[in-house]
């Protein structure tokens, strides 16, 4: 008790100190940087319904014959929202199929989301508890999977797109990705 | 010409900082050859002569810094596209008075304004300030506000120059300001935040110059009060117009989103109301004294955290504005010496605060003490939430973003019980209040509160839904005590006690507004072509028209609604030329009861339209209630002049 009172006043410093510790490595943090232990396998299997079209399943097998980007996204993360208007713009991209995996999201909020800001997926998966994104390995949103013609996960992207992440980390793999194929 | 000139005066304005803290301190030191020992602090009395001094160089860093203001201003108007931030925030085609704006509508001119509003506050604190104030406090004060200054001009200078200029070969038009932010919302919200935010820096230099000290009474705590209620003020309404904004703006009819800019925005202002109701308590009873300091400390310390977390980009935001790690690194070090000095002068200054508690357990003392710690918790959860996302992926634990259910869920329940105590609190003596005539006092109303709230959603014509009976019941429960209260001192009522019977009634308004908006919102998404009619919450929508309009930077597509053919909703969707960018401005009907919202979708081929229609009722009612607290704040700086009090 004794020990209590001397050291409260004091008490304010250290949890302002601990708060410091962590936003100054905050600062150095790249938040588009995490190992998936994915990488370099097959995608996980799953079924899901379609988001727009809930009578219609899809599985990993949809993923398979093309050059796929998956985003995970959700209708209460702003980041998302941020990234939606570049996804727009990748929606008319000729060498790839944009995918999107609705995760811990209301099904019609999700629609409407779409609905208003623009559709740019050929596909939705609808995975309302997540269990699926678990099997990712999907730790928030918005996180980008890119998947190969044989569905195999070759890179993975954490934090909205942009011109300048598509630029620097995804236009580089899909080149890759071309090669490969030719 | 004209950047040159702003950059220079930024500098002088820099002396200036510098000089106000230094002035007093070389005075002082040569009180203490002079033999004029105090144990604790600097001698400061010195002589009246400094005091004049510091006031000057107060005034001229105003000037100078709203000199540089200006010369951004005429930049912009200007567009000079010479100068980088102009470049990248402005357009040959923007209207005029979004020019004038976009001179905050950046970080770095936004940082400039923030100087400004340092100097501001100083300026107005020579001249307003109590004169009961002793005057080594005063120059302490003041002191402090210019080492502070200083910090943020030397930032402002170092990593975020607004006139830094590049002489490009080809004809530049600008990068033109973000299509959301041209609203006329933009005006004043910053300038209302920021005038909150940086407000609090002088209620920061009263608690250091308090420590410094080792002591303070009455006339320290009287003198403080209006420099925090007035920024509470600013910050509250600048809170108000960020919501207002988002809610035609953003096309999505909410009102508040939980974003990382928000709630940094929030955290002091709810810190700032606790330590409104603890300053309450040490006015009157001359307790709390070391809670109030360590609550002023708290309040600034947020804007601080808050600053960075916008501007160091930590975090991901529809706010985020540009992003340098060296801006990043230079605020946190400044906040780190700024805060944690304060802190640990208070850990090693405090015990000479240390009282007696000279009140009862069940006393109007403990429930304001209640109210201010279940606001830091509030303050807790929110702060807590926000940085989450940071301190999981410091830990290497994973990465996650929190977002509004989290907010939710977390709120909710602590908010609860502060409402209740909201109407006990008025109706509690001081020193010691005897449970059973507390009782007696409010039982009636307690029960009326809580079987009007079951009759209200009737009478509205909604259903029964007992998170809405629970929250329209509370709602009530606060209006019917404060009144009760207002009755009962009808005679001696003092601006003070206006103040918080408003204050009190903004809150019970915008917890009505709240839980009724939440509760019986209705929406609708529909395919519509023009000449079709939907239904919503028994009002006939019909699309009557669909035109082209061209306007200064945009052009859009206009779509008229029609409602029972009694008025028409016009809402757009916009394409601005420098972006080619497509905005939803939502058309809106209101009135008192209820709110009509419709935003428009994407098109389809045959020409229809996805047409979104939310029936939101009382929504007006949040920022009703939230100017209801501006103006109950404001209302207590006419309490200056009243002497006696009975209450």
């Amino acid at each position: 008790m004794k020990v209590f009172k001397s050291i409260r006043f004091i008490i304010p410093l250290i949890i302002f100190g601990i708060l410091i510790v962590f936003l100054w490595r905050g600062l150095f943090l790249k938040p588009n940087l995490v190992p998936s232990p994915l990488i370099g396998k097959s995608a996980p299997s799953f079924q899901l319904h379609q988001l727009m079209e809930p009578t219609l399943k899809t599985s990993q097998k949809d993923l398979i014959g093309h050059i796929t980007l998956l985003n995970v996204w959700a209708t209460w993360c702003v980041a998302c929202k941020v990234e939606h208007g570049f996804l727009l713009k990748l929606s008319n991209h000729r060498d790839l199929m944009l995918y999107g995996l609705n995760y811990k999201d209301d099904a019609t909020k999700a629609k409407e989301w779409l609905n208003t800001l623009g559709n740019p997926y050929q596909m939705v998966a609808f995975d309302p508890t997540g269990e699926v994104a678990i099997d990712w390995g999907v730790y928030g949103t918005p996180e980008t999977f890119i998947l190969d013609k044989k569905g195999i996960i070759r890179h993975k992207v954490i934090g909205p797109l942009s011109m300048e992440v598509w630029e620097r980390e995804i236009q580089p793999i899909i080149r890759k990705l071309q090669m490969e194929d030719a | 010409m004209i950047p040159e000139f702003g950059n220079f005066a930024i500098i002088i304005a820099l002396a200036f900082a510098l000089l106000q803290f230094a002035v007093p301190v070389f005075s002082s030191s040569r009180g203490l050859s002079a033999g004029s020992r105090k144990p604790y602090g600097v001698a400061l009395d010195a002589s009246l002569k400094h005091a004049g001094m510091t006031d000057f160089l107060v005034f001229g860093q105003f000037i100078f810094l709203s000199i540089a203001m200006l010369s951004l201003i005429i930049c912009f108007i200007t567009n000079d596209m010479t100068v980088i931030y102009v470049r990248d925030h402005s357009h040959h085609l923007l209207p005029f008075i979004y020019r004038v704006s976009a001179s905050w509508g950046g970080h770095e001119g936004s940082l400039l304004l923030w100087c400004l509003i340092i100097a501001f506050w100083s300026i107005a604190f020579t001249l307003f300030s109590n004169k009961n104030l002793p005057h080594s406090l005063y120059l302490k004060i003041l002191m402090i506000l210019g080492v502070l200054n200083a910090g943020f001009i030397t930032f402002l200078l170092l990593t975020s120059n607004p006139f830094q200029r590049d002489f490009p070969v080809d004809l530049v038009i600008g990068n033109d300001l973000t299509p959301l932010l041209q609203d006329p919302g933009l005006l004043f919200h910053p300038p209302s935040l920021y005038l909150g935010y940086v407000g609090f820096a002088v209620v920061f230099a009263f608690a250091i110059a308090a420590l410094l000290e080792g002591k303070f009474d009455k006339n320290w705590v009287v003198a403080l009060r209006p420099w925090i209620i007035i920024p509470w003020a600013y910050l509250g309404c600048g809170i108000v117009l960020g919501s207002w904004w988002a809610y035609r703006e953003l096309g999505w009819g909410g009102w508040w989103f939980w974003d990382p800019v928000e709630n940094a925005s929030l955290l002091p202002w709810l810190s700032a109301t606790a330590l409104i109701h603890s300053v309450i308590v040490s006015e009157k009873r001359d307790v709390f004294k070391g809670w109030t300091l360590l609550l002023a400390i708290i309040t600034f310390s947020l804007s601080l955290i808050g600053t960075f977390l916008v501007r160091s980009g930590v975090l991901v935001s529809v706010h985020a504005f540009a992003n340098d790690p060296a801006r990043g690194i230079f605020l946190l070090a400044f906040l780190s010496v700024v805060i944690g000095g304060a802190f640990l002068l208070y850990g090693l200054r405090i015990h000479r605060f240390y009282q007696t508690p000279t009140f009862e357990l069940f006393s109007r003392e403990t429930a304001l003490l209640i109210n201010s710690v279940i606001m830091l918790i509030v303050m807790a959860t929110i702060i807590l939430g926000t940085i989450y996302p940071i301190i999981l992926d410091s830990l290497q634990i994973g990465k996650i973003s929190v977002g509004e259910p989290y907010f939710n869920v977390v709120f909710l329940p602590i908010m609860l019980p502060l409402l209740l105590l909201m109407g006990l609190a008025p109706h509690m003596q001081w020193k010691q209040q005897p449970f059973h005539a507390l009782f007696k006092k409010v039982r009636v109303n307690f029960l009326i509160s809580f079987m009007i709230g079951l009759f209200i959603p009737y009478l509205l014509g909604f259903s029964f839904k007992i998170f809405a009976y629970i929250g329209i019941s509370i709602g009530i429960w606060i209006i019917l005590s404060t009144l009760q209260y207002a009755y009962k001192f009808r005679a001696s009522l003092t601006y003070k006690h206006w103040a918080m019977i408003i204050a009190h009634l903004g809150v019970a308004i915008f917890v009505l507004g709240v839980t009724i908006n939440k509760s019986y919102s209705v929406e609708r998404q529909i395919k519509m072509s023009v000449g079709e009619t939907t239904t919503l919450a028994g009002l006939p929508f019909t699309l009557s028209d669909l035109h082209r309009k061209n306007a200064q930077n945009y052009e859009s597509l206009v779509a008229d609604f029609s409602v029972q053919n009694k008025f028409i909703i016009s809402t757009e969707q916009r394409i601005y030329k420098s972006h080619d960018q497509t905005l939803n401005r939502p058309g809106i009907h209101y009135n008192l009861f209820r709110d009509l919202y419709i935003a428009l979708g994407n098109s389809f081929d045959d020409g229809s339209w996805s047409v979104r229609i939310y029936y939101k009722p009382c929504v007006r009612w949040i920022w009703f209630g939230g100017f209801l607290l501006v103006i109950g704040g404001m209302l207590t700086l006419f309490a200056r002049r009243e002497k006696h009090e009975s209450i």
